[in-house]
């Protein structure tokens, strides 16, 4: 494909446009909300999320790096390869939980680690939009993290069971702690329930 | 296939007749407390004084022979209340020698607005006092892609208008007041991935009752809490790559709620459906047409597990009647 080519991908919340080597995401008002909430949501999510990814790639998190901050615009470095959900198996399981450990060790949580904000490319899970991460150590942060991620594998994945067990491999790799972590996800999932 | 179908979660006391078209009849008891929120021992008392009632009312509208199944409410919702429904619908099953099929009160809020808006396979976003949740079907189940870490947005609302001095329920009276104010006061937007959380919101509004008016907190509770819930409605759409977007729970009556939705769905090129109230708020007919889609495609409840459940979950239920393709 022409490397030069404009291409554009309209997410749920941004215009994502590819300019050469570069990424552009651009966060675009939203109708729905009243003009005082959209402004701010959308300033305050491109600023943090262009201070979180950098922090994130200064920690060894496999991330894009930050070329420019403008408005709503992150203008970013392209990842080439596909989105994790596409290769999905248990090795790339692992792999995301050993990454989203480092970012957690690194006290940012990702926000929205769902398997479409995660590139695979040149064998490594590299983390994309960090749009609704922030900075926080506690363990019910990181929980909700974990818990985002098994709610998209469970609702997109039929491997649910074995992928689940790979990622908490790779999460309690390089992770002390790590044992805590599903112990959490369990509790915050019993407490979505009705009761 | 006439089914009839009794609901008593929480409350809406509601007995209905439907067919495989229409709801053929509908008789219903709403608990109104004196004071406050409702109380589960009240709404369970409620439910004992008026399940006769509601149910002979349906019964004699038409013969009872003609009657093929019994369905009811068997969770989620309150304990004292499911476990008397559950009593009647097993007597009521024995007399007239039908099967029995308990029923999922989230499953029975999507089935009926799939049946009234002729929708094959929507997200749903499902709103109501104690449930918020955002749903897609996927294999046979009703996968739950995100919900509330804590409360639900009505019950969220009822608590503010508590505090606030209004009677319940209090998210209709929030809705007529927050038309009055244009003024937005800042509250705690909590949205992570597709789940969200709504205790701060009531925090944040009970402490602004200080200083400001009733008025800018309703209009601003509401702005803040229902663009996070429109946000990921929009998010399941784009994740899920579904383009039809179906409202169901008593909350889904809010008309701003209904029109921020819409105006999302028109900005991505989706399509938003919601049924009208009486079939958004708690209501027999949705209980009886979810227990003739189960019974149609084999599944009852044998009277050994008919036991009340109060935290039943959707994505407990195989669901058999939907084809996708």
């Amino acid at each position: 494909m022409d490397r030069d080519a404009l291409e554009v991908v309209t997410g749920a919340e941004a215009v994502v446009t590819l300019r050469g080597h570069s990424v552009v995401k651009q966060r675009v008002p939203k109708d729905y909300r009243i003009a005082e909430l959209d402004t701010k949501l959308r300033r305050e999510r491109t600023r943090l999320e262009a201070k979180i990814q950098s922090d994130a790639r200064r920690a060894g998190v496999p991330t894009p790096i930050i070329e420019a901050v403008n408005g709503f615009s992150i203008t970013m470095e392209r990842i080439d390869g596909p989105p994790v959900h596409s290769v999905m198996n248990e090795a790339v399981a692992e792999d995301v939980g050993a990454v989203l450990c480092a970012l957690h060790s690194a006290g940012i949580v990702h926000g929205d680690p769902t398997t479409r904000n995660m590139i695979f490319s040149a064998g490594r899970v590299y983390l994309i939009d960090f749009g609704l991460s922030s900075y926080d150590r506690s363990l019910e942060a990181r929980g909700v993290d974990v818990h985002v991620f098994f709610q998209t594998l469970e609702a997109t994945d039929d491997r649910f069971p074995a992928l689940k067990d790979a990622f908490l491999s790779g999460y309690a790799r390089n992770c002390s702690g790590a044992a805590l972590i599903l112990e959490k996800v369990n509790e915050i999932k019993e407490r979505g329930r009705y009761l | 296939m006439i089914v009839l179908g009794i609901e008593g979660t929480a409350w809406n006391l509601s007995a209905s007749l439907v067919d495989d078209d229409e709801v053929l009849c509908e008789a219903s008891s709403a608990y109104i407390p004196a004071l406050g929120g409702i109380h589960p021992r009240e709404a369970a008392q409620h439910v004992a004084n008026n399940i006769a009632g509601v149910i002979r009312q349906v019964l004699s509208s038409t013969d009872p022979r003609l009657i093929e199944g019994v369905a009811f409410s068997q969770g989620p919702g309150l304990g004292p209340c499911l476990r008397i429904v559950g009593t009647a619908a097993r007597a009521l099953s024995l007399r007239l020698g039908v099967p029995l099929v308990g029923v999922n009160h989230c499953i029975a809020h999507i089935e009926v607005g799939r049946w009234k808006t002729n929708l094959v396979d929507p997200i749903v976003l499902y709103v109501s006092g104690a449930n918020s949740q955002v749903l897609s079907y996927r294999h046979q189940r009703y996968r739950i892609l995100g919900e509330t870490l804590d409360i639900g947005i009505g019950n969220c609302l009822d608590k503010f208008a508590r505090s606030a001095g209004l009677p319940h329920p209090g998210g209709p009276k929030v809705e007529r007041l927050a038309q009055e104010s244009r003024d937005y006061l800042p509250m705690p937007y909590v949205v992570k991935g597709m789940d969200f959380s709504f205790s701060g919101i009531v925090t944040a509004a009970t402490e602004a009752l200080k200083s400001a008016s009733l008025e800018d907190i309703c209009y601003s509770f509401q702005e803040t809490a229902f663009s996070m819930l429109v946000e990921v409605s929009e998010r399941a759409l784009s994740q899920m790559d579904k383009s039809d977007l179906l409202l169901a729970g008593g909350v889904g009556a809010n008309k701003r709620l209904q029109e921020m939705l819409s105006v999302m769905c028109a900005q991505r090129g989706a399509r938003f459906f919601a049924p009208k109230s009486e079939y958004l708020q708690d209501n027999g007919a949705m209980i009886a047409y979810t227990g003739l889609l189960m019974l149609r495609h084999g599944i009852q409840t044998p009277i050994a597990s008919s036991g009340a459940n109060p935290s039943f979950r959707p994505d407990e239920v195989e669901v058999l009647w939907i084809e996708t393709h």
